[in-house]
């Protein structure tokens, strides 16, 4: 299992290398967008900032995670779970949008400093919240672009069905990070991340067992 | 899944209960409000009380008391009633407090033998020159309370600001409690069709009920808003209750549109049903965990969200229990349409 865990990571690694173009066309989508946003907002309110960093990493997690699944036909997937356990496929899935939207956030983070300001006080707490984020956004997405590729016009789907899903997790990484910003004083943020790391488990256990029903045809 | 009719009438029943009941029972009398609400030590102070749903020309012989959070009260010199609704209690402040404090709120207790006890908490705030802890707490007597009347009458409790909108409760809020069960029918029928993918009848009462969860959702909704605008002054002020509330709904919407995005059958059923389980899942935090960690303005938050001792008395569980078991079972007879007339057109566009 692990095994197939490291193959198929590596596997997607090499693939996302020979097709640099697609990642990179991620990053000028998130250059650009920032771009848009500062110019629109002109602004260098920590709220502010907190409210558009969190916006952009949002769009721009839901647009790299739709690759996952979504780009990949019918047939490549099946090929996938006869060659793998379909556990091993998400969980690597998983593990390897995390690391990518990880990465994305952290470019979204320096952009937006390089253009506007650093309004982050406590920076180990602010990037535990990008990695927390990154966990959950890449389990909420990844699993929902499984359920919408079933479907057809599946972007749009995506977005409908993992935003609503998203919100309870982004109320809980919003006070995070407005904490790490220093916009708001809590004593008890420990609670938050206990809840985040909750919900990751929560949906991945959930999702473990009803991924079987999604891929048998 | 529930044989014969009876039950339907139970659910009917309940909810005609609820509403006539709810409706008709008067509110406890209580105090509306005290005016002046500033006073200074020595002086001679001429309350106005504004009674709420009272009766004071009822009654000759009222009593009046100020009282600070420890119990050192001090009584009325005379209590003159006006009419049914307003009395002047007429007070000879002492000359100290039994506080360290420059200014003591006090509460005012007025007993009548036939309302009962009526509270005003923080009614009369008190200035004091000269601070004298140990004189004002001679001046001041503890245990002078007593004989307080019981009103045994049948009543709701009578709240500031809530006052007759309190009677919301046996509408709105098991709206959200029949709501919460309906959504969890549907996942348990979207279990059982993943299990047994051929019975395409369970695929039926899953959305048979998510459809029944979305209309309780809206009208839950639609209930908290007009309440909302009498007492929080807008229909919609993004407290996280309506927040939650309107994100499953979106939620489920979604679960429709999906539906229709899928052309296949069989495929549309069984991955509508994963989607409607992991969508349960992932309300779950959002239902129960987040509105306990923000400040929400519904009555019995700020700390401790549900059912507090002050939001229900046993009065209002006789209405609200029998309200919310009506709207379950309501809830289920609509989905048990639903879900019916899904089957007669499943079964003739196969025939």
């Amino acid at each position: 299992m692990l095994k197939e865990i490291k193959a198929l990571i590596q596997k997607d690694l090499l693939l996302d290398w020979r097709q640099r173009f697609s990642l990179a066309s991620v990053i000028l989508y998130l250059a650009c967008t920032i771009f848009i946003v500062v110019i629109a907002t002109q602004s260098n309110n920590p709220g502010l900032w907190n409210a558009v960093f969190w916006i952009v990493v949002l769009f721009v997690s839901s647009n790299a995670v739709a690759k996952s699944f979504i780009q990949e036909s019918d047939r490549q997937r099946i090929y996938y779970y006869t060659l793998a356990n379909p556990i091993a496929v998400l969980t690597s899935k998983y593990i390897y949008n995390t690391l990518i939207l990880f990465v994305l956030s952290m470019i979204a983070f320096g952009l937006l400093t390089f253009f506007t300001i650093n309004p982050v006080r406590l920076n180990g707490l602010f990037f535990l919240t990008l990695f927390l984020g990154a966990t959950g956004f890449s389990i909420v997405f990844t699993f929902t672009s499984s359920i919408a590729s079933a479907a057809s016009n599946r972007n749009t789907l995506l977005a409908i069905l993992s935003f609503p899903l998203l919100l309870p997790m982004l109320f809980t990484l919003l006070k995070l990070s407005q904490q790490s910003l220093g916009l708001i004083t809590d004593t008890s943020y420990e609670t938050d991340i206990l809840i985040l790391v909750a919900i990751d488990l929560l949906l991945v256990g959930v999702s473990f067992l009803l991924f079987p029903y999604l891929w048998k045809d | 899944m529930i044989d014969g009719w009876y039950w339907k009438f139970i659910g009917v029943g309940l909810i005609i209960y609820s509403m006539i009941v709810g409706m008709l029972v008067p509110l406890k009398p209580s105090i509306e409000l005290v005016a002046p609400s500033a006073a200074k030590t020595g002086q001679q102070i001429n309350l106005e009380v504004t009674g709420y749903n009272t009766n004071y020309s009822g009654s000759a012989s009222i009593r009046a008391w100020l009282k600070d959070e420890e119990g050192n009260a001090v009584l009325s010199k005379n209590v003159t009633v006006i009419n049914a609704q307003n009395l002047v209690a007429n007070f000879d402040i002492p000359g100290f407090l039994p506080s360290s404090d420059r200014v003591v709120p006090f509460t005012l207790i007025l007993d009548h033998p036939v309302d009962g006890a009526m509270v005003s908490p923080d009614a009369v705030f008190i200035t004091q020159d000269s601070i004298s802890k140990v004189e004002g707490q001679t001046l001041w007597q503890k245990d002078i309370i007593n004989d307080l009347t019981l009103n045994t009458a049948f009543t709701f409790p009578s709240m500031s600001l809530i006052r007759e909108t309190i009677r919301n409760t046996f509408y709105h809020v098991p709206l959200w409690f029949a709501m919460v069960i309906i959504f969890g029918a549907a996942v348990y029928w979207s279990i059982k069709y993943l299990r047994n993918p051929q019975s395409y009848q369970y695929d039926n009462r899953a959305v048979g009920f998510t459809s029944v969860g979305i209309l309780f959702g809206i009208l839950g909704t639609v209930t908290g808003a007009l309440w909302a605008r009498f007492v929080w002054g807008s229909y919609w002020s993004w407290d996280i209750k309506q927040i939650v509330t309107a994100v499953a709904l979106l939620i489920y919407m979604a679960y429709f549109i999906l539906r229709n995005a899928i052309e296949d059958d069989d495929r549309k059923g069984r991955v509508a049903a994963v989607y409607n389980i992991f969508a349960f899942v992932a309300l779950i935090p959002l239902i129960f965990v987040v509105p306990r960690m923000m400040d929400s303005l519904h009555p019995g938050n700020g700390g401790n969200p549900g059912l507090g001792a002050n939001d229900l008395d046993n009065s209002m569980r006789m209405i609200f229990y029998p309200a919310i078991i009506g709207w379950i079972i309501i809830g289920l007879w609509l989905a048990n349409v639903r879900y019916r007339l899904l089957d007669i057109k499943y079964n003739l566009m196969n025939k």
